[in-house]
């Protein structure tokens, strides 16, 4: 079955084909990535026939529904004319690449990016979604970068391509806000959508920035001044690359996306004046700069730059013969351009240079090549009986036309005839100055005709140029008018593509073009001289100082935000945290709510004196460790016993082993710390702290008490109400971690996971000086490990076991859990590594702990994805009630399971992070003195 | 009369909390001030059975069986710090 | 619940929260170190011995089960609270800690830290 998604899909496998055939011949290589695309042409000209009668195609299926994305390709007249050009002119710049390049050259390489780049052009073209466009729209800029990369040991060829990543980047990002307010204006993002919304668009108040964002994006692309800067600098790219990307392809999807949104951004004066004038300025620059350069694909790079200009003025300007004008234009650039390149290429090829200070009288040596490239460069010129002269004709005729500029409106045709004379001087230029006057001039080879197969290429787009410039209505009529037609999404206005329209303006035009562009060519050493006396703006150095600057600056923001003080870094945190709070919060009116307070009983005032003594005492002696680390247990205690009081029991069981895991992991830390912590900086820095703490504590306590004393609907009914029908336990919270929320638990005992091994992985090979006395001078005790602790300790392990497994067995339905569980177990077991020793455990402990974590989370793991069995979601739970004689009815619930591998993984992590951390000074200990 | 002896001796061990409290902050010497929190933490659960009594349930019972044992921990562990430095060797 | 259980429950009540609050007083009153360690160790343990058995019967009678929680209390608080005592003693004999004149064995507390474990091999 033969469908639209198979073009850029065979052109993407294509890719592999490429990249594996690096071991056959080099010509079996060029024929093997031509193979895909060949066939996708032959599905885009399958297609032909009715796309031309008028039809167009569109294909989609459901990609991402919720975020309006589908992969969706449509077909119709402008696609097919892009998709022609673009496949068409590929697979021809496979044939002539398959020649110029080198025996060093990874062709498989080159292939494969190069048809990369074809499979986003495809997608750019054939996207009927937007965001899907954008996405083969990024793609592009990241595949030419590669391809103008091609040769990464040249420093140029890796600073233009990352220019030109950059610019075209930037505007990617632009256009993809633009698509994304689109959508907001449309309401979809589809092209079908969009086009037939034109009014609602340029109604909208939004419209503006629609408009300058996605410019921005076609801009960037297109190079358009004043962004053109990258294109001469991607001509760091080996030929092929330039003759594709910047004829057909690259520069042409910027064109593309103007001509494509045209009936829904274009018509409006906002949009003349941007588009006409940015495409003036970049066709006068280009055609000016192309003429002095003396790289002739610097020539051909500005050349382009100035018809890219000259095919965005004519969308700029609001009509739709100009469309015509500028569809037909698009046509005549890719064919004559491609084989200008693709000329310049072989010259660089068979002479070794492209400097046209040395290139001389090449036609006595090359007389084939150089007729090809004559006829392509007078098609560029805009001579009669070639292409280039009939759309320039309408480009002329059209410039006349408009009137949107009041009594200057004279201003455009004479620019445009300027930018003319520009572009016959050019012309001539690369034509008298490469292949007549004189002889060359220390050309690294001795001139000569390219290889037969190098030429076939050239020759047939040249032999377009010619068909089309004498056939026209024969040749492209047909093609033209299905373009024109989906572009302007309307009837195309009549036109005629005769040779001849008698004597007129526009001839007129062409006339004083040609004359005056042989009279400046013929003064060219006074231009030349003339120009020599402006410094030359290096666009590179520019922009490299402009990235410095950017670049400066960001280091410089990043700096004083991110300094390495952690003081620093809580400041912000709690003034922001302040700032967001605050705002809301002088919105509430009654800060008590209609919540009644609960009586006051004596124990709480006791517990919440105790908590406010031991709090202070952490804060006053705080450089005192031990003091300062027993006040926090006690802190931990207390919050336990309120957790208990207000019937939590589960927060508080989890608080307290956590607890003492903190108390023991502070411990080991502060073992290796400094023994005395540094006074705090200033006084002033003391009393901000204290207003910090003062402001973020008085917020914090506003927030609570208008929250609690607020009614609120919570989503707790809810898991009270399932948590036994749905869940089968009756634990609320143990259901919810388990069941309810069993995804974010997966994920939270990944994550401990995987801190327990980044941990361990830090401190692996870390060895530490050990203080032989404490800070009161006190030596350490020659009593390893108690004996008296020691023994009891191992008493008490399998009690600690117990305690363990029956509070993960009955966390289910009752306070514990599997990870309560899973840190008691691991508290008896660091009691042991306390009282006996890291090699006392080593002995009789084979419990590899990093095995453990994987155990754990593939237990878990495995437990969900047993619902996909089921034909369930991941993670569904399941439970039943089963009966056993002498036993009785039980449950059984996959929660458990799941529960088991929290269970595991936390006492792995802990372990892996405790027992580790601890065995850091063991081996590398240094001798004690008795 | 069971009634007003548990409110007794919930005074009474509120009363051996505050102490605690005190002799914590008091100290002076470390072994001391480890000795108040260990008692911090048996009061502690004499004050959640007392709880349990109260409210004749037996929920928490949990907790003051994890205070119970991981308070020792807590305790050998800040002793093992005095004597040795490396709690883990 | 009848008198004569009610009755027992809060002799337990009222002897266990006497001690408690004995082992906490004692812990602030006596002279030093050495003294204040017999305080919680013997008397709190006492203490939340009769509270435990308390607890116990009343979970006996209430909800006609014995629950196994409060075992395991006693169990582990037993163990504990006299290791609790023999590693702070051994603490602070080995920080030199002073003592009244009336503590006994003054003599060990000097020579506490050079003394080598008794498991200790040559190695």
């Amino acid at each position: 079955m033969l469908n639209l998604f198979w073009i850029p899909l065979l052109t993407l496998i294509g890719v592999f084909v490429s990249l594996s055939a690096n071991r056959v011949s080099r010509t079996a290589c060029a024929y093997a990535t031509a193979a895909l695309p060949a066939a996708a042409l032959a599905i885009v000209i399958s297609y032909a026939p009715s796309v031309l009668d008028g039809e167009h195609f569109v294909e989609q299926f459901e990609w991402i529904p919720a975020v309006g994305l589908e992969l969706a390709f449509r077909l119709d007249g402008f696609a097919l004319l892009f998709a022609l050009l673009i496949l068409g002119i590929g697979l021809l710049v496979i044939l002539y690449a398959r020649y110029y390049l080198s025996e060093q050259d990874n062709m498989p390489r080159f292939y494969a990016m190069l048809i990369l780049f074809m499979t986003a052009m495809l997608g750019i073209v054939l996207s009927e979604n937007l965001i899907q466009l954008w996405l083969f729209w990024e793609l592009t800029s990241i595949s030419s970068f590669l391809l103008i990369s091609f040769w990464n040991h040249k420093s140029e060829a890796r600073k233009g391509a990352r220019m030109a990543l950059t610019i075209t980047g930037m505007g990617g990002l632009a256009l993809f806000a633009g698509i994304l307010l689109i959508g907001q204006v449309v309401g979809s993002f589809n092209l079908t959508d969009v086009l037939a919304q034109g009014d609602l668009i340029r109604g909208s108040e939004l419209y503006p920035y629609i408009l300058v964002l996605v410019l921005l994006g076609a801009f960037t692309k297109s190079a358009q001044f004043p962004f053109h800067f990258w294109l001469p600098h991607a001509m760091a790219a080996p030929t092929p690359v330039s003759a594709y990307l910047h004829s057909a392809t690259m520069v042409k999807a910027g064109i593309f996306l103007m001509a494509r949104l045209y009936p829904a951004l274009a018509g409006t004066d906002m949009w003349f004046l941007i588009v006409t004038l940015t495409g003036l300025a970049t066709l006068l620059v280009g055609a000016y700069m192309a003429l002095f350069k003396h790289d002739l694909k610097g020539l051909l790079a500005y050349s382009t730059i100035s018809h890219l200009g000259l095919i965005t003025l004519l969308l700029g300007l609001n009509s739709k013969l100009a469309a015509v004008a500028a569809t037909f234009h698009i046509i005549n650039h890719a064919t004559f351009k491609a084989s200008l390149f693709m000329a310049a290429g072989i010259i660089d090829h068979e002479t070794g240079s492209r400097d046209m200070r040395k290139l001389n009288g090449l036609w006595r040596y090359m007389p084939h090549t150089a007729m090809l490239a004559m006829v392509a460069a007078l098609a560029m010129a805009g001579v009669p009986l070639l292409n280039g002269f009939l759309s320039k004709e309408m480009f002329f005729a059209e410039t006349l036309q408009q009137g949107s500029l009041g009594a200057l409106s004279w201003i455009l045709p004479v620019l445009a005839t300027v930018a003319g004379i520009f572009s016959v001087a050019y012309s001539l230029r690369f034509i008298h100055d490469v292949f007549f006057n004189g002889e060359p001039i220390n050309l690294p080879k001795t001139p000569h005709e390219p290889p037969r197969y190098m030429k076939i290429p050239v020759e047939i787009l040249v032999a377009l140029c010619f068909v089309v410039g004498i056939a026209p209505g024969l040749v492209v009529a047909e093609i033209l008018h299905s373009a024109a037609t989906s572009l302007l999404q309307g009837e195309t206005p009549y036109y005629s593509l005769a040779i001849w329209h008698g004597f007129n303006f526009p001839l007129l035009m062409s006339f004083i073009a040609l004359l005056g562009g042989i009279v400046v060519y013929a003064t060219r050493k006074q231009l030349f001289e003339f120009q020599a006396q402006f410094p030359e703006r290096d666009a590179k150095a520019i922009f490299d100082q402009n990235i410095k600057r950017i670049v400066d600056a960001a280091t410089r923001i990043y700096g004083t935000l991110e300094n390495g003080s952690l003081q620093r870094y809580t400041m912000l945190f709690i003034l922001s945290v302040a700032l967001f709070t605050t705002v809301p919060m002088t919105k509430l009116i009654n800060l008590e709510g209609a919540r009644p307070l609960l009586p006051v009983d004596g124990i709480s005032i006791v517990a919440t004196i105790i908590l406010v003594v031991s709090t202070l005492v952490t804060l006053i002696w705080h450089r005192k460790r031990m003091i300062a680390l027993i006040a926090v247990s006690v802190v931990g205690l207390i919050v336990s016993l309120i957790f208990a009081r207000f019937s939590a029991p589960d927060l508080a069981l989890t608080q307290l082993s956590v607890e003492v895991v903190t108390v023991i992991l502070l411990m080991l830390a502060l073992f290796f710390l400094p023994q005395v912590t540094a006074k705090a900086a200033s006084p002033s820095s003391v009393v901000r702290d204290l207003g910090l703490a003062t402001l973020i504590g008085g917020v914090m306590a506003t927030i609570s008490y208008a929250m609690m004393t607020h009614p609120q609907t919570s989503i707790a009914d809810f898991f009270i109400a399932n948590s036994k029908t749905g869940g089968g336990g009756t634990n609320v919270v143990n259901v919810i971690l388990v069941d309810f929320r069993g995804f974010d638990t997966f994920g939270e005992i990944t994550v401990l996971g995987i801190a327990g091994l980044g941990i361990y992985k830090l401190i692996a090979r870390m060895k530490l000086f050990m203080p032989s006395a404490d800070l009161n001078g006190i030596p350490w005790s020659n009593d390893h490990h108690p004996m008296m602790l020691a023994t009891v300790s191992r008493a008490l392990l399998p009690l600690a076991l117990l305690v363990s497994a029956y509070i993960f067995l009955r966390g289910h339905n009752l306070p514990g859990g599997g990870f309560i569980a899973g840190l008691v177990t691991a508290v008896a077991l660091i009691l042991q590594y306390i009282a006996n020793g890291v090699d006392f455990m080593r002995e009789r402990s084979k419990l590899n702990y990093q095995w453990l974590i994987s155990v754990g989370l593939i237990i878990a793991g495995a437990t969900g994805m047993g619902s996909w069995l089921f034909g369930y979601p991941f993670l569904s739970s399941w439970f039943d009630y089963f009966y056993l004689p002498g036993i009785g009815k039980f449950e059984l619930a996959s929660a458990m399971l799941f529960d088991l591998g929290v269970y595991l993984t936390v006492i792995g992590s802990t372990l892996l992070i405790l027992g580790n951390l601890g065995a850091l000074t063991t081996h590398a200990r240094p001798e004690e003195s008795k | 009369m069971l009634e007003i002896s548990l409110k007794i001796v919930l005074v009474m061990i509120s009363i051996a909390l505050i102490m605690n409290t005190y002799s914590l902050v008091r100290g002076p010497s470390l072994p001391e001030r480890i000795l108040s929190l260990d008692t911090l933490y048996i009061n502690s659960i004499g004050l959640i059975l007392i709880y349990g009594i109260v409210q004749a349930s037996s929920i928490n019972f949990e907790a003051a069986l994890l205070i119970a044992m991981l308070g020792f921990v807590s305790t050998a562990a800040l002793c093992k710090y005095l004597l040795r430095g490396d709690i883990i060797e | 619940m009848n008198f004569a259980i009610e009755l027992i429950l809060s002799l337990l009540l009222l002897l266990g929260g006497s001690l408690i609050l004995i082992g906490s007083l004692g812990l602030i009153r006596l002279p030093d170190v050495y003294t204040r360690l017999h305080a919680p160790t013997k008397a709190t343990t006492l203490g939340m011995g009769a509270i435990l058995i308390a607890s116990m019967l009343f979970t006996l009678f209430d909800q006609g089960s014995l629950s196994v929680q409060q075992l395991l209390i006693t169990l582990f608080l037993f163990i504990s609270a006299p290791l609790t005592g023999h590693l702070l003693a051994k603490t602070a004999m080995h920080q030199r800690l002073k003592q009244i004149d009336k503590t006994k064995n003054a003599e060990l507390i000097e020579v506490a830290r050079d003394r080598e474990a008794p498991n200790h091999s040559s190695d």
